[in-house]
């Protein structure tokens, strides 16, 4: 029973392209928690008194979420590239950058970085005033006051849009390697699902296949990102749970 | 005239400039600019496309038929759980197969069909698609995908309407349909401006997949002007320059960006004329 179900071509497609996932996984999950804390680091920079550190804040984020992540791949693999004779070759470096598998997390970050700072800015301009007063009243430094009202409050109210961010931030790692050099069989879904198409043209099975994987994974990152939620929001009565719904600052993977 | 007109740029920005504006004034990099007719025509189109697939959507999911519900659910769900890349190559694919498989039927027989082990089953069953058909499919499966997203802001946007209105639209004795299509509707837009705004400039950003499409788009021509270029009697004419064509591109789209939101900013004013929005969520 269990063999004659393993023989079926949808349960062979969904075994091939077990490993593919992980590689679309692997942008995700090495993107994620390096863009995280740059991320903030923008949104207070966006948000700073400093004219100079606010203006390239603003500048940094309104270009990465101005343009398409297709092209931004394109532009830095191709200024790599150029930067490999007179920069990465004399260092001997050069396999290490022009790798997809440093590459490709490196542009995903700037991008996520620049959509997540443009969450936690909103979050940030909309922390209650009156308990950032409180706390200040009550003698606490500035990097307390950060600590201890700012920093929860902006979490808890950004989370939501962060979700959708993360899970957009999965959907952008199907982008990669149609931009970076394929190495061997280090191939992601679209690719490996390409590859599978063109042996034997049957676009309806693999492709689902292919995208059944990006929806359960997407529905098990908006799992774990509403037990974060639930705790964010532990000391609120009657909290709503996250739901699945697009946001308005939402993006794609472009 | 263009003889007089080189000589005197030349004189007047030196040499240097002269053969610079030369070298991006040639042939290749005039058809580069003329490509951006692409990337515009699958922007309106695909716009067009998924107001049209939003407004279906909306509807569906506010329908009183719960199957119909379900469908305008699952279409949203669906879309918004996988990347738009996938359905961005799977929509024009899988449309051509289909075409090719009726054609097959008639062409090659039922038999030969099902006994098949290649696309197409017989060579005479081969549908060569033009640029024109890819860029229509692109429109349409990029408008089916922001569709979705265009479907939730609409019907978002709906539930804003002032339900007075539409209780003095039933009043006087208005259909279910006509109080829909010709109040709910019309009266909508305007809570819709900003998210769909937002969809715009998703779209926009998604028009640069056309060149997976086998459309010779603004990205392509970047690749195959940056190149680099090389012939065997003139030697290297310039090394890997495609950095400084990518990064063209980088701002075309910021600016691009940026002409949409200003447009929007000054629809929205327009839009909102003599209308008390305030505490309305147009965030949707």
């Amino acid at each position: 029973m269990f063999d004659s179900l393993m023989q079926t071509a949808f349960m062979q497609d969904v075994v091939i392209l077990a490993k593919p996932a992980l590689f679309n996984l692997y942008f995700a999950l090495v993107s994620i928690p390096v863009g995280f804390p740059l991320a903030i680091l923008f949104a207070v920079g966006k948000g700073s008194g400093n004219k100079l550190i606010s203006i390239f804040s603003r500048g940094f984020i309104y270009a990465f979420r101005g343009s398409p992540l297709f092209i931004q791949f394109f532009m830095f693999y191709s200024i790599m590239l150029a930067l490999n004779k007179p920069l990465w070759k004399p260092l001997g470096v050069d396999d290490f950058i022009l790798h997809p598998l440093f590459l490709g997390p490196l542009v995903l970050v700037l991008n996520t970085c620049a959509y997540s700072a443009e969450i936690f800015y909103g979050a940030l301009k909309s922390t209650p005033k009156g308990e950032v007063e409180a706390a200040q009243a009550m003698g606490m430094s500035p990097f307390n006051v950060f600590r201890k009202v700012t920093w929860p409050n902006m979490l808890r109210l950004a989370w939501p849009a962060y979700t959708n961010e993360m899970v957009f931030l999965f959907h952008a790692t199907a982008i990669v390697y149609f931009t970076l050099p394929v190495i061997n069989e280090q191939k992601d879904l679209m690719n490996k699902a390409g590859e599978l198409f063109e042996k034997d043209y049957n676009l309806f099975l693999h492709f689902t296949v292919a995208g059944l994987y990006f929806l359960t994974i997407s529905m098990v990152l908006f799992w774990l990102a509403g037990l974060v939620q639930k705790r964010l929001n532990r000391h609120i009565t009657g909290a709503k749970p996250l739901s699945f719904r697009l946001f308005p600052r939402s993006r794609s993977s472009q | 005239m263009l003889e007089s007109l080189i000589t005197w740029v030349n004189a007047w920005l030196g040499e240097d400039v002269g053969a610079k504006l030369a070298y991006i004034t040639n042939g290749k990099h005039l058809l580069w600019y003329a490509s951006v007719r692409f990337t515009l025509i699958a922007a309106f189109g695909s716009a067009a496309f998924a107001v049209f697939f939003g407004l279906i959507g909306a509807a569906l999911k506010q329908a009183t038929f719960t199957p119909f519900r379900w469908i305008g659910n699952f279409y949203t769900t669906i879309v918004r759980g996988v990347p738009d890349l996938l359905f961005i190559l799977f929509f024009p694919l899988a449309f051509e197969q289909t075409v090719e498989y009726f054609i097959a039927r008639v062409k090659c027989g039922a038999d030969v069909v099902a006994a098949a082990t290649t696309w197409p089953p017989c060579p005479e069953a081969q549908w060569l698609l033009s640029t024109g058909d890819y860029l229509f499919m692109a429109c349409l499966s990029l408008g089916i995908v922001y569709g979705a997203f265009a479907a939730n802001v609409i019907h978002g946007a709906m539930q804003a309407v002032s339900k007075g209105q539409l209780e003095a639209a039933s009043a006087y004795g208005f259909s279910r349909r006509q109080v829909f299509w010709q109040f709910k509707v019309r009266q909508m837009w305007v809570y819709a401006l900003p998210g769909l705004s937002n969809v715009w400039i998703l779209l926009i950003k998604a028009t640069s997949f056309l060149s997976l499409l086998q459309i010779a788009d603004i990205v392509t021509w970047a690749g195959r002007l940056g190149g680099a270029n090389y012939f065997p009697r003139m030697g290297l004419i310039h090394p890997d320059w495609r950095w400084k064509y990518y990064l063209v591109l980088f701002i075309f789209f910021i600016l691009l960006t940026m002409i949409s939101e200003r447009f929007f900013e000054v629809l929205q004013t327009r839009a909102s004329r003599g209308m008390s929005l305030a505490g309305v969520k147009s965030d949707v």
